[in-house]
Parts: structure tokens; C-alpha cells; sequence
């Protein structure tokens, strides 16, 4: 940890429209973790991305090993023994782990002296030594797609040591993990650090830093604020300086009240695309006035759930009972009416038609009725009024008003303005899913606020997270799904972060 | 307006090009563009044939336009509702073929006009019916009609409805032709396209349509994204049927305003281009259907006026696709460039 093995000098990065990184220095010492902090949209990804080869700097150096690099391309990263993992993980699902790993780098024999073919026998005896040497459990001959994700996340990792890289860069890894799988990924990283590799950490969460870390930058709108020495900094002083003024990291909340029961949930399954029962034999209760969170690991049938209850999807059994009526088997119209309004988890799939300005997505769910249309014809005053309304009342950013394109909106700010239009249909049910995933912390809290005001006004809420620290931010009761069943339901107050993450991982089962 | 000019700047490259190319040919390019002109009745030509002047070579230019502008607000619209509609020369063919029939029996225009857009109407729906029932890529079943349908036609018109010295159909009887053919006027012989009111009238409807109408809505937002458009609660398979049925039904009145108006018969073996050039209309006019109709225009204009600028200037008429080539290749790189420049 003596001499700087890759340096930024005076690095700046233009986007039309902003400033991603201005005028950014700093030098990462060989063997050291080094974490970058900031939230979304502070440039911290931008930066190392260029250290990648996947931008170039429209200003500054790079220096790497002391030596000035023009890095024009992943490729070229690669042999300045430079790897990444993705915060969306690049593996050929169908293949082997094995497979993925040796993939552009094939051992190759030749048959007959002639045919080349690959030899799998050799990159599988190699990957499971690979394996053994760091402490990263995999089995060489897994197909991918059977795997969770924390196995594909070792994977990936492997996918850099095989290549020898040296430097290793980690975009927001922990963002789908449990919090046991935190923390074996936590010792994997010291590990890689004793064995002299050295490791950049992208993140937002301050307790991963404080965790393994030796230093830390901050920034914060492009700039670089500070290097901290992560033993001697505390966790409030580096929050500060993350989003620039003091942020209080708990939603404040009145007691809860609750009311009759708005969402009564019985023995529901649902099967997925493939057949599979997703959702099996679910059944809860949602009151008046109180904030329902579940809780689990990406995958155990949340979407399902959500789906089912919009109605978005069919169940295959049971029934869903809102305010006395069996809305089961009603379409998704029905269910508006009805009175279910649904963040979805893909707001630039499903939340919005991207190519639609934001006015045109404000009464997306709503079109239909006499405010904005009378016999099929639409009331554009009514489009106009509505987008002026919820751009003020949620402060929604966007380059022109109403008249900007979905798409060319922040991530935060479409989030925004579906949780906006949501909203202001004032249903008796909300389903919230992952509402604030990709999100920087001003935007998660705000989005907190909502959830707990839409409760206090009175509505039955589900908030389906893989968030932790939000479903105990908002909660009033916590559910914990794995595996399609609902294996634990207790009030928020009477379990722990850790019991959660037991009952999430399936070890817990009450 | 963005559109407005790229497509404005698609077309002074592509005559550019075409000047170029002239050039290289060793002909005059400005006398070959004052050609296109004339020959679309927009100039004055230096002389003219008997009971002919500019007026009946723009009469005729209007009945050239006519089917076009019908055909590109066909695949304007299957394009806004997320669908490639390359089957319009298959459509229009059918149209007009069923046009030709029940004119045999009732030759009223009136007929004529509601039997195709019925017949279009009835192929874009079972494209539309595939896609939404089978999942049948609409590109794939609407190119397969377009052979289908045909050599079906064909065998028809061989067999049991051939004119043996044309060796095209027979033709339909001026009772049910959409265009009054050589009308007597001011001792003049004019082509009156009847269709050509119903064709404005149709882009300005479709217009009011798409930009004013719930129905409107469903079809942008279930082309833009199904996934949302069925998360608002929309019907996104009817939506798709409509659509295509739309597409397919403006399709037919291509089909008759061409070949029971512009031409009085069909021609067997052989698709109309029409439906293909109409892709690059719609493209250059932005999948607007007022944009359609200066688009239509344009295009209609190099490739009628051609036929004067080969006989005029000994220029192959071929040049003219290939103008029209370089302007759909351009706009459609104009619409990579809008993306872009969003982004």
C-alpha cells in the first residue's frame, strides 16, 4: 500500500446536459479497498466506467501503474489487468459456470493435431481450483440459470481472477443480496485484499464501508468532495457529505391506526410464464391505515404476488377480497376501479410508455373516465391541468414541463411522477414494488414520506421490498416471503433486522 | 418540427445525389428536375399534345396521388400501433380484385369504394387476428398474403375474367370507375380523380383520430409499449385487431382508387409496388398523416413526372426509383438521428 496504481487527474465528463464528473483527482493506492461514494447521479459510476474503457474523458489523465493510458475499450482495461462486475450481471444464462468463465479465453486443444475444440476438462479443473485458492464456492459445471444470485455474483468474480486482473472494480454488488450474503461477500472482498488485488467499491451504503473499506471518496453532483480515511471518519460525517446537508436516515411517523380490513388475501397461487407455482397458498390481511411490508430475496414470487393483486396476472387459485368484493378474476380495469392503484417494479417497461411526454403519462390509468375523456374524446385541458398539478405538488423535474419525453427524464424523476399519478388516484389499496430501487437517498426518503402519508390518510398499503432498511423504515407489519410462501407475518416492532434476514433466507421458518 | 426537418434535409440530399448522378451521366440535372415538374403538371412544358395543357397533366398527377396517400396512411397508421405493415400491396390488391367483382354486379362507385375498404379491412384483421391469437409476426403473415393473395388473383383473372388482347383483367365499367376518365371540359380531356376528397379527408380523420380520440391513445401507447399499455388497464389484443383491421381497410382504398380508378384493371403476376414505396412515404412523413400527404406528394411527383423526363431528356426512368431510394434510405437514417439527438 505504498505506491498509486491508478490515478484520475483533473478528469471531466459532459453529458448533454450536465457535468458527470468535473474536474475529478484522486490516486488509488495497490492492495487497498477503496470505496466511492455517492448517490445516484454524483458521477461516482461515470468515473470508474471511464477507468473500464467504456467512456472516454473529455478532460484529464489516467494514469495507471504510473504510466499514462488512453483506455479506449473494455478490452484494452482487460489487459491493463483492469475487471468489472456489473451492477446487472453479463452471464450467458444457459451456460455453465465454467463456460461463462472461460468465455474469449477458451483453453483450446486440437484433435488429431488439427480440429482446435475447447477443453472443458482443463477449465473446469482450473475454475474449481480458482475457486478453492480465493474461497469462492462455485461449482465449474453449474448451469447458470439454476443459481442465485449471490452464486452468480462469485461467478463474476471469478470471470476477473481468471483473466489475472489486478485491479477490480464493483458497481453497487450488494444491492441484491441478503444481509448474510453481505456479509460473506464482505469477507470475500478482504480476501481478495490479502491476496494483493487491488479493489474499487461503488455503493451508497455507508455501513459496507465502514465494514471493509481502507479509504473512501465522496462525491456529490460530479465533484469530488473528499478522501476520507475510513477508520477515522464516522458514518454521519461521510452521510453529510454524500448528499450535501444532514439527513436523518428514519422516516418520522405517527403511531399507526388501524381500520377495517381492505385487503383480505386468501390461499392465493399464482404460476408463473413457466407453469410454476411462483405464489403458493398465500394468504394475509391488510388494514385501513397500515403499512404491510414484504420482505425477501429477489425472486421468491414477489412479482407474482404484486401482479396477482393488480390484476395484472391471473391466479391460478384463491382469492383476493378488496373491501367485501372479490375482485380475483376482474381485469386490470376492474381493479382500477376498483380501487387498487400499483407502482410497478419496471417503471421503464411497464410504469410508463417512455416515448410518451410526461403529460401524456399522467392519466395513463385513468384515460378512460369522464375527467379525461367523454365519449372517446380526450380532454387535453384536463391532460395539462393534471400534469401541472402533480409536477408542482411532487416536485417533479423534468427539461420542459409536461411537454419532455418520459424517456429523457432521471430515473428518480420518473419513479416520481408514477408514484405521483398513483397517488393522486386516492384508492383504498396502494401496492408499492421496490419503489425505490436505483434511487439516491433525497429521492428514497422522499418516496418514504409518501408511502407513510398515503397510510395516514387512511389506505390499506403494500410495500413489497428487497430493501431491508426500507421495510423497517415504513413498516407497521412485516411478512417475510421465500420460496412463493409467506413464512413469517409479525408486527414491525417485534422483529429484528437479522431475524428478517433469517426468515428470508429460508432458514427460519415459523 | 425536429421530424419536419430532417425529413426537409432527407430529400435535398437525395436530389443532390440524383444530380450528382445525372451529372455523372453527362445529362443536364436541373433541366431532368424541371422534367419531374412538368411532367406532374407544376410547370408549364414546352408544347402539348391535343386537348392537353397543364391542367390535365396535374388532373392526372392528382389520380397518381390518390391511391398513394391512402396507402401510406395505411402503413402510418400500423406503424403508430407498433406494426409493419409491408402486406398494403397484398391488401390493395384484394380490395380491388373484390372490387372488380361486385362491380360485375352493382357497378356503383359507391359500392366500389365500400367493397374495398371492407375487403382491405378483412385481410388486415385476419394479420391482426394471427398476430393476437398465434403470435404471428405480422411481417411474416402479411408478406405471405401478399404472394397468397396474389396467385390466387391471378389464377382467377387467367381463368374466368382475362381480357385476351391486353392479357390484363377485364376492365371495370365506367359506371364504377373512380376516376372519370378523358372528361370532356373547355375542350379538354381531363383525369378526375373521384377519390382524391375521400384520400384529405381520410389523413385529416385519421389525424383528429390518433391525436384526439381515447381510441388514438390506446393504439400510441400499445405500439409505444404493450407492457404499459396493458398495465392502464387497456384491451392491448383488441387494440392490435383494430388497428390492423384500420390498416387493412385504408390499404383497400388504395387498392380501388388505383386499380378501380388510376387503372381500370389488374394486371395478374403482379404485386403493386405502391405498397412498398408506401413505407418510405410514410417514413418520409414521419408516420404523421398530414406528413403523409406532402410526402405522398413529393414522391408521387418524381415518380410520375419521370415518365415525361425519359421520353424528354433520354433519362432511363429507372433514375427516378433510384432518387426515391436515396430519399427513403436518408429518412430513414434521419429517424436514427432523431433518436439520437434525444438522447
Amino acid at each position: 500500500m505504498s505506491e498509486p496504481i491508478v490515478e484520475f487527474r483533473h478528469i471531466t465528463k459532459r453529458f448533454p446536459g450536465i457535468v458527470a464528473n468535473d474536474d475529478v483527482s484522486l490516486s488509488i493506492m495497490k492492495g487497498e479497498i477503496f470505496a466511492v461514494l455517492g448517490e445516484n447521479g454524483a458521477g461516482k459510476s461515470t468515473l470508474v466506467s471511464m477507468l473500464f474503457g467504456m467512456y472516454e474523458p473529455d478532460g484529464g489523465e489516467i494514469w495507471v501503474r504510473g504510466k499514462k493510458e488512453h483506455i479506449s475499450s473494455p478490452r484494452y482495461a482487460d489487459s491493463l489487468s483492469i475487471g468489472m462486475v456489473h451492477q446487472h450481471f453479463r452471464l450467458v444464462s444457459n451456460y455453465t459456470v465454467a463456460e461463462n468463465i472461460v468465455l474469449g479465453l477458451e483453453p483450446v486443444r486440437k484433435l488429431f493435431g488439427i480440429i482446435p475444440y475447447v477443453d472443458m476438462k482443463k477449465a473446469n479443473r482450473d475454475i474449481a481450483e480458482l475457486s478453492e485458492r480465493y474461497g469462492l464456492k462455485v461449482n465449474p459445471e453449474d448451469v447458470i440459470e439454476d443459481l442465485n444470485v449471490a452464486t452468480r455474483q462469485r461467478v463474476e468474480i471469478l470471470k476477473m481472477l481468471y483473466r489475472e486482473a489486478e485491479i477490480l472494480i464493483f458497481d453497487e454488488p450488494t444491492a441484491v443480496l441478503t444481509p448474510q450474503e453481505i456479509e460473506s461477500f464482505l469477507k470475500i472482498l478482504e480476501g481478495l485484499r490479502a491476496g494483493g488485488k487491488t479493489i474499487i467499491l461503488i455503493t451508497h451504503k455507508l455501513r459496507e464501508i465502514k465494514a471493509v473499506a481502507d479509504r473512501c471518496a465522496i462525491m456529490n453532483r460530479g465533484k469530488l468532495i473528499s478522501v476520507l480515511d475510513v477508520k477515522t471518519a464516522s458514518t454521519d460525517e461521510m452521510a453529510k457529505m454524500m448528499v450535501g446537508h444532514d439527513i436523518s436516515f428514519t422516516t418520522e411517523r405517527k403511531p399507526a391506526h388501524f381500520g377495517d380490513v381492505v385487503l383480505d388475501v386468501q390461499n392465493l397461487t399464482v404460476r408463473n410464464h413457466a407453469g410454476f407455482e411462483a405464489v403458493k397458498s398465500v394468504s394475509f390481511q391488510i388494514h385501513a391505515g397500515e403499512v404491510f411490508a414484504v420482505a425477501g430475496v429477489s425472486g421468491n414470487g414477489q412479482n407474482e404476488l404484486a401482479d396477482s393483486i393488480a390484476g395484472l396476472v391471473k391466479p391460478s387459485g384463491g382469492k383476493v377480497i378488496l373491501n367485501g368484493h372479490d375482485i380475483t378474476d376482474s381485469s386490470v380495469r376492474e381493479h382500477i376501479q376498483a380501487g387498487v392503484a400499483y407502482i410497478p417494479e419496471d417503471r421503464h417497461n411497464v410504469g410508463l410508455v417512455l416515448d410518451f411526454t410526461l403529460r401524456g403519462n399522467f392519466p395513463l390509468r385513468l384515460y378512460d373516465t369522464p375527467k379525461y375523456s367523454r365519449k372517446s374524446l380526450i380532454n387535453y385541458a384536463e391532460f395539462t391541468a393534471q400534469s401541472e398539478k402533480l409536477t408542482a405538488a411532487y416536485d417533479i423535474r423534468s427539461a420542459r414541463g409536461g411537454e419532455t419525453i418520459a424517456r429523457e427524464m432521471s430515473g428518480g424523476n420518473q419513479q416520481k411522477a408514477i408514484i405521483a399519478r398513483e397517488i393522486d388516484m386516492k384508492t383504498p389499496l396502494i401496492i408499492f414494488m421496490q419503489p425505490t430501487r436505483g434511487l439516491d437517498a433525497g429521492a428514497v426518503m422522499n418516496i418514504h414520506k409518501h408511502i407513510v402519508a398515503e397510510r395516514d390518510r387512511g389506505a390499506a398499503v403494500l410495500l413489497i421490498s428487497l430493501d431491508l432498511d426500507e421495510i423497517f423504515d415504513c413498516a407497521d407489519t412485516v411478512a417475510v416471503i421465500y420460496s412463493g410462501s409467506i413464512n413469517k407475518i409479525s408486527p414491525a416492532s417485534e422483529i429484528t433486522t437479522d431475524e428478517t434476514g433469517l426468515y428470508m433466507m429460508g432458514v427460519k421458518t415459523a | 418540427m425536429r421530424k419536419f426537418t430532417l425529413s426537409c434535409l432527407a430529400i435535398i440530399i437525395s436530389l443532390i445525389f440524383g444530380a450528382l448522378i445525372l451529372w455523372l451521366m453527362g445529362k443536364d440535372p436541373v433541366a431532368a428536375y424541371m422534367n419531374l415538374l412538368q411532367g406532374s403538371g407544376l410547370m408549364e412544358k414546352a408544347k402539348y399534345a391535343a386537348r392537353q395543357n397543364m391542367f390535365t397533366d396535374f388532373m392526372s398527377f392528382i389520380d397518381a396521388l390518390t391511391p398513394m396517400i391512402f396507402a401510406s396512411l395505411a402503413v402510418a397508421l400500423a406503424l403508430k400501433g407498433g406494426f409493419f405493415n409491408i402486406g398494403v400491396s397484398g391488401q390493395m390488391l384484394f380490395a380491388g380484385f373484390c372490387a372488380h367483382m361486385a362491380a360485375m354486379f352493382i357497378p356503383s362507385k359507391i359500392v366500389v369504394v365500400i367493397v374495398g375498404f371492407i375487403g382491405g379491412a378483412l385481410i388486415g384483421a385476419l394479420i391482426g387476428w394471427l398476430k393476437c391469437r398465434f403470435n404471428v409476426n405480422e411481417v411474416v403473415s402479411s408478406i405471405m398474403l401478399n404472394s397468397i393473395l396474389m396467385y390466387l388473383i391471378t389464377f382467377y383473372i387467367n381463368t374466368f375474367y382475362v381480357n385476351p388482347v391486353s392479357r390484363q383483367s377485364k376492365a371495370i365499367s365506367e359506371a364504377a370507375r373512380l376516376t372519370l376518365s378523358r372528361f370532356r371540359w373547355e375542350g379538354l380531356r381531363i383525369d378526375i380523380a373521384l377519390a382524391f376528397p375521400l384520400a384529405i379527408i381520410m389523413a385529416l380523420l385519421l389525424h383528429w383520430f390518433i391525436q384526439r380520440t381515447t381510441y388514438g391513445y390506446e393504439i400510441k401507447a400499445s405500439g409505444l409499449s404493450p407492457q404499459a399499455a396493458y398495465y392502464a388497464g387497456m384491451n392491448v389484443q383488441r387494440t392490435a385487431l383494430m388497428t390492423m383491421t384500420l390498416s387493412g381497410a385504408l390499404a383497400g382504398l388504395a387498392g380501388v382508387s388505383y386499380f378501380c380508378g388510376y387503372l381500370a384493371s389488374i394486371q395478374p403476376g403482379v404485386v403493386p409496388s405502391m405498397g412498398f414505396d408506401a413505407i418510405a412515404v410514410s417514413l418520409l412523413g414521419g408516420n404523421n398523416p398530414l406528413g403523409c400527404v406532402l410526402a405522398s406528394f413529393l414522391i408521387t411527383v418524381i415518380s410520375k413526372g419521370s415518365i415525361y423526363m425519359s421520353s424528354s431528356q433520354n433519362i432511363e426512368q429507372e433514375i427516378a426509383s433510384l432518387i426515391t431510394a436515396f430519399i427513403l434510405t436518408f429518412a430513414a437514417c434521419s429517424a436514427i438521428f432523431a433518436k439520437k439527438g434525444r438522447k
